[in-house]
């Protein structure tokens, strides 16, 4: 497999929460708004991707038996990182993400790449891999989050769209709101790669 | 034991380089994020009860020694100069009080000759309906009219005698630290 084709493979064939379905957590929980689901989806893109290349450099150094536990150390170092910047540079955004930012180092998805494909592959297609698999994350974040936000809220970051007479269902914002439009996402892409 | 000795190095080298990085991320990040948390907790506070200045506020703060706490630890008042003109107009300084639902955190505007410029409720844990009545304007605009020299001469919150109390002891709190270091804080706010 070509370099582009380990960045493009997250955008679709092993985009994470809708075909992977893993990472459900954040996807569920923070995908209030548009900006919330991107603001994540970034945090979570910045992590893999460095931990991806740390594992795939230290790859031959680390002895198989405490794989795991080194990864974990990698991620949760970079995590932190990210916490710290966005509290120093995002701070409304650290607000609303809150524990969900520390929780990225149990991300199944980012211990997934750094098991399944890091410590087997070189750092370049490591690299890729972890910035497609984010960006794709990213992007269905931000997708489910505008959609939540916009049948829910009659917003699209934060900007009205609908006419004043509009009743946005409230239901949408809500933990079964988000069960309710993972469901059908994931219903709709099973249609459309059928075909 | 070879094998148990490179999983040692490895890992402990791994821990040890994670350690430094974060500190080093850490001791960068120090400063913006204190700047952070006083500007989105504090600042819409310190606005509010400042008005017509030129400054930063925020930016100008300084911290003054306002005692010991139980333990014996040094603990800081931290004063938020308005100038214009290179004149200090007000400051604001936070003070806080018991309420009915643990501690009532207040910003209090002070003017240089003794007039109170207006208080602002930051943080509060008062019954919603009941207690949380002490944030509204109605209340707090009373303060616009008090001196420091009697703070708290103003019409409490009917049914919330504790949060009036509440708010009443960290007006009274800042106030006196006012009082007390008047000329200090003066001193520092000029520069």
């Amino acid at each position: 497999m070509g370099l582009a084709k380990e960045f493009t493979k997250g955008f679709w064939d092993e985009l994470p929460p809708f075909r992977l379905v893993l990472g459900l957590c954040p996807t569920l929980a923070v995908t209030t708004a548009a900006k919330n689901g991107i603001g994540m989806g970034l945090a979570t893109t910045f992590v893999l991707a460095c931990s991806n290349v740390l594992v795939s450099l230290l790859r031959n150094i680390i002895p198989g038996k405490v794989r795991i536990a080194a990864f974990i150390v990698i991620i949760a170092s970079f995590v932190v990182m990210v916490e710290l910047m966005m509290q120093a540079y995002f701070y409304p955004l650290y607000q609303v993400l809150g524990i969900f930012i520390p929780l990225i180092v149990v991300n199944c998805i980012i211990l997934g790449r750094a098991e399944a494909f890091a410590s087997k592959k070189g750092v370049l297609p490591s690299l890729m891999d972890g910035l497609g698999i984010g960006l794709g994350f990213t992007l269905a974040l931000g997708f489910l989050g505008s959609a939540r936000e916009l049948l829910g809220g009659g917003t699209v970051f934060g900007y009205e769209v609908f006419w004043s007479s509009f009743q946005p269902m409230a239901f949408l914002l809500k933990p079964p709101g988000a069960f309710v439009c993972l469901g059908l996402i994931l219903g709709l892409m099973n249609i459309v790669s059928r075909r | 034991m070879n094998d148990i000795l490179k999983m040692v190095i490895v890992l402990g080298s791994i821990c040890t380089v994670a350690g430094l990085g974060l500190a080093g991320v850490q001791s960068v990040t120090k400063e913006p994020i204190e700047y952070q948390q006083i500007k989105f907790i504090k600042e819409p506070s310190v606005k509010a009860v400042l008005a017509g200045f030129e400054n930063d506020p925020i930016k100008d703060r300084f911290n003054l020694p306002a005692g010991k706490d139980k333990k014996g630890r040094d603990v800081f008042q931290t004063v938020f100069p308005a100038k214009k003109g290179g004149q200090v107009i007000a400051m604001a300084l936070d003070g806080s009080g018991k309420g009915f639902n643990g501690d009532i955190q207040v910003m209090i505007g002070i003017k240089p000759s003794g007039e109170l410029t207006g208080i602002s409720i930051m943080k509060h844990s008062e019954t919603p309906g009941i207690g949380s009545r002490v944030t509204e304007a109605k209340f707090t605009d009373q303060f616009k009219k008090a001196t420091v020299d009697n703070p708290t001469a103003v019409d409490g919150v009917s049914g919330a005698s504790y949060s009036t109390k509440g708010v009443f002891a960290a007006v009274t709190n800042a106030v006196n630290f006012f009082k007390n270091n008047k000329q200090q804080i003066l001193a520092q706010a000029g520069k």
